[in-house]
């Protein structure tokens, strides 16, 4: 696969102001990293934009402590090999701050180098729970949890009462630890899961799940894992007149799954951060974002901003470029962001962070359901 | 009642993607039997064939034709023909410079073709899932209608008759036309076949031709039947299909047809009665099996020693 690490050196006027003055000023290197290619890279899309925003307001506030910040933007595919050759080139490349990576499968194997070099990461995206469980002190993130984002679905479908409900999931860590959360929770609140299984991530038939599933007579089906797969079910399973609805986490909630299921999309659940580019103490920011043709409505935007955010102001507050000090100082901070006040636990979650349901429709638009 | 229904759902559901393993797979079995090596790079002809059709489709749309069967048509002879120049040309520039050397090159060559071809239509065509309009939609249901109906789909029909003829009419062209009298004459032995005046090097590209012009024809069957194509969607079928040609015997083209369909239900029951995540341990296994106790594949020929 593509193993071009794609660079991007920020050109922004008031950097270019600052050079003309004769500064020789330094700058702090910012690693960014996410899919830019393969079956997912519409959510990197949604991360380089939050990320590339935030660079470029804060350089023209006069950067942080006087120095200005330089995005390098790194491709891994979501593959967890390419995440590890990703994160050793920061290394190389002497950056010391990661806004990244997406796939919690890409995020885990990367952060053990980030931990090892010293280097501080900040997801904006990825969900799996077991990322901050292995005591690192590197490590944060912007976004939930899968084990609060599974309950949340589950307790809106037990709220529906369903008598049988399905749950699905593709064998990543991603999928199936959410799809997990959920059967949990389920079975707590007493609905019967009538059916848990995975698929393979990447397979295009699914004419036997269909056809399971309508013999499984179930009310609700619940999928763990991303777009492409759910987008197919979905269409395939219009197609064999099985009209159950279906949910989904964060990773099957974004346009790309209209153009495969077409109709099908609609009346899909989805579990999503709350769509912060609604809030009204975001407009400016929202108004920035679209003076640039850029959409800053998907889940990973404003989440992304919010990391560069936080590296920025922990910077500010430790008063020094030096990782470790930066890690202590978020951890004692407390920082308003566009996605709320921001503060960590130990483990470098963040306390508290809300996921809603949402009624996906064929045109790509959602409501929240209440 | 409602098992019996299950089943023979879950047995449509394999014989429509057997099917399709088996028109890709007369792809790798037809090149094997003829210069025994392996094209690798034949799933990837499968993929540009669907993403012809996809193009051909969405320009017709524009143009304003709706019109079923013409679309279908122009679709269909558009993906045939890029898929199968696609095919020579893979054939002229990876692959004939370097037959006849030892096995492993043309090997390679194939591999490194297979992502070449993926890589360019990564960067061609964009990375995401692209939708694949429905076309044909709609199907036949039987059973009660309060219980569960087995149903199907006009495309699933289209698809299995679709296999069957062009396995019918690949098979009276092989055993009745000059050209595949020709080449079962240069599988049989290419050296003697030269000697005696065939143009070994014409045969050899109608070969890549005739597989390639098949795989477009399942690239569009299965991009309307799936819902949507991606440029990696070929490999994973082309390692299907393949395994289809070893199990039936690769060389043998009724083998390529039988093995397909045999993968195709083993999958689709296998996801049916036990669980999908067993579906390709299943398969495999059976590949396995059936090599151990006939290493030719069901329907192949023992290799005879020339001498």
């Amino acid at each position: 696969m593509s193993t071009s690490v794609k660079k991007l050196v920020t050109a922004i006027g008031a950097s270019i102001a600052v050079m003309g003055a004769g500064h020789a000023a330094a700058e702090i290197k910012i690693g960014i990293a996410g899919p830019m290619t393969g079956p997912v890279a519409q959510y990197g899309d949604m991360q380089f934009s939050g990320a590339r925003m935030a660079i470029e307001q804060i350089n023209a506030d006069g950067g942080v402590m006087g120095e200005e910040l330089v995005g390098v933007e790194y491709d891994d595919v979501c593959d967890p090999k390419q995440a590890v050759t990703v994160a050793n080139n920061m290394v190389n490349d002497g950056v010391r701050f990661v806004v990244g990576h997406l796939c919690s499968s890409s995020t885990q194997p990367a952060s053990d180098i980030y931990e090892d070099e010293g280097i501080l990461m900040i997801t904006p995206a990825s969900t799996s729970p077991e990322i901050t469980q292995r005591g690192y002190e590197m490590v944060f993130r912007t976004i939930g949890l899968d084990s609060m984002q599974g309950p949340v679905a589950a307790n809106y479908l037990i709220s529906q009462e369903p008598e049988r409900v399905a749950v699905i999931h593709d064998k990543q860590q991603y999928g199936e630890g959410i799809a997990t959360a959920v059967r949990d929770t389920l079975e707590e609140g007493g609905v019967e899961v009538a059916m848990f299984e995975g698929i393979t991530a990447g397979d295009k038939d699914f004419s036997s799940l269909v056809t399971k599933l309508r013999q499984a007579d179930v009310d609700y089906v619940y999928y763990g894992g991303y777009h492409p797969e759910l987008g197919l079910i979905l269409r395939q399973a219009r197609q064999a007149d099985l009209d159950t609805t279906f949910m989904g986490p964060e990773g099957v909630g974004n346009k790309d799954i209209n153009t495969i299921a077409g109709e099908a999309a609609e009346g899909l659940l989805v579990t999503l951060p709350p769509s912060f580019d609604e809030k009204e103490e975001n407009q400016e920011l929202v108004e920035a974002f679209e003076e640039k043709g850029e959409d800053p409505s998907g889940p990973f935007v404003l989440t992304s901003y919010t990391a560069v955010q936080l590296i920025a102001e922990g910077i500010e507050a430790a008063g020094s470029k030096d990782p470790f000090e930066v890690a202590e100082a978020l951890r004692e901070g407390t920082f308003e962001t566009p996605i709320g006040t921001v503060e960590y636990d130990s483990k470098g979650d963040m306390e508290s962070f809300e996921f809603v349901v949402y009624e996906w429709h064929s045109d790509g638009s959602k409501t929240p359901v209440n | 009642m409602q098992d019996l229904l299950y089943f023979i759902q879950q047995l449509i559901n394999g014989l429509t993607i057997g099917s399709t393993y088996a028109l890709i797979a007369i792809g790798y079995t037809m090149v094997y039997g003829i210069i025994g090596m392996i094209n690798f790079a034949h799933g990837e002809i499968y993929m540009i064939g669907a993403y012809t059709s996809l193009i051909a489709i969405t320009g017709l749309a524009a143009l304003g034709i709706a019109w079923l069967p013409l679309v279908l048509i122009v679709a269909l002879i558009c993906a045939m023909i890029v898929s199968s120049s696609m095919g020579w040309a893979v054939e002229r520039v990876a692959y004939r410079p370097v037959r006849g050397k030892h096995r492993l090159i043309p090997l390679i060559s194939a591999i490194g073709m297979s992502i070449f071809l993926q890589n360019y239509v990564h960067l061609a065509q964009g990375s995401r899932n692209i939708g694949f309009p429905a076309l044909i939609e709609g199907g036949f249901q039987f059973g009660a209608e309060d219980s569960f109906q087995t149903s199907v789909s006009y495309i699933q029909i289209m698809i299995f008759a679709t296999t069957l003829v062009c396995m019918t009419v690949l098979s009276l062209f092989i055993s009745r036309s000059r050209i595949g009298r020709a080449c079962r004459a240069v599988s049989q032995d290419l050296g003697m076949a030269n000697l005696l005046g065939i143009d070994t090097n014409r045969i050899i590209s109608a070969t890549f031709v005739i597989g390639a012009a098949l795989a477009a024809v399942a690239g569009l069957l299965l991009g309307m039947y799936y819902g949507s194509i991606d440029p990696l969607f070929g490999f994973i079928a082309g390692l299907k299909a393949f395994t289809a040609a070893v199990l039936g015997g690769i060389g043998s083209i009724p083998g390529a047809m039988l093995g397909g369909l045999i993968l195709g239900v083993a999958e689709s029951m296998t996801s049916g009665y036990l669980s999908g995540e067993y579906k390709d341990v299943v398969s495999f296994a059976l590949l396995i099996l059936i090599l151990l106790f006939k290493p030719t594949g069901l329907l192949g020929k023992p290799e005879v020693e020339k001498i």
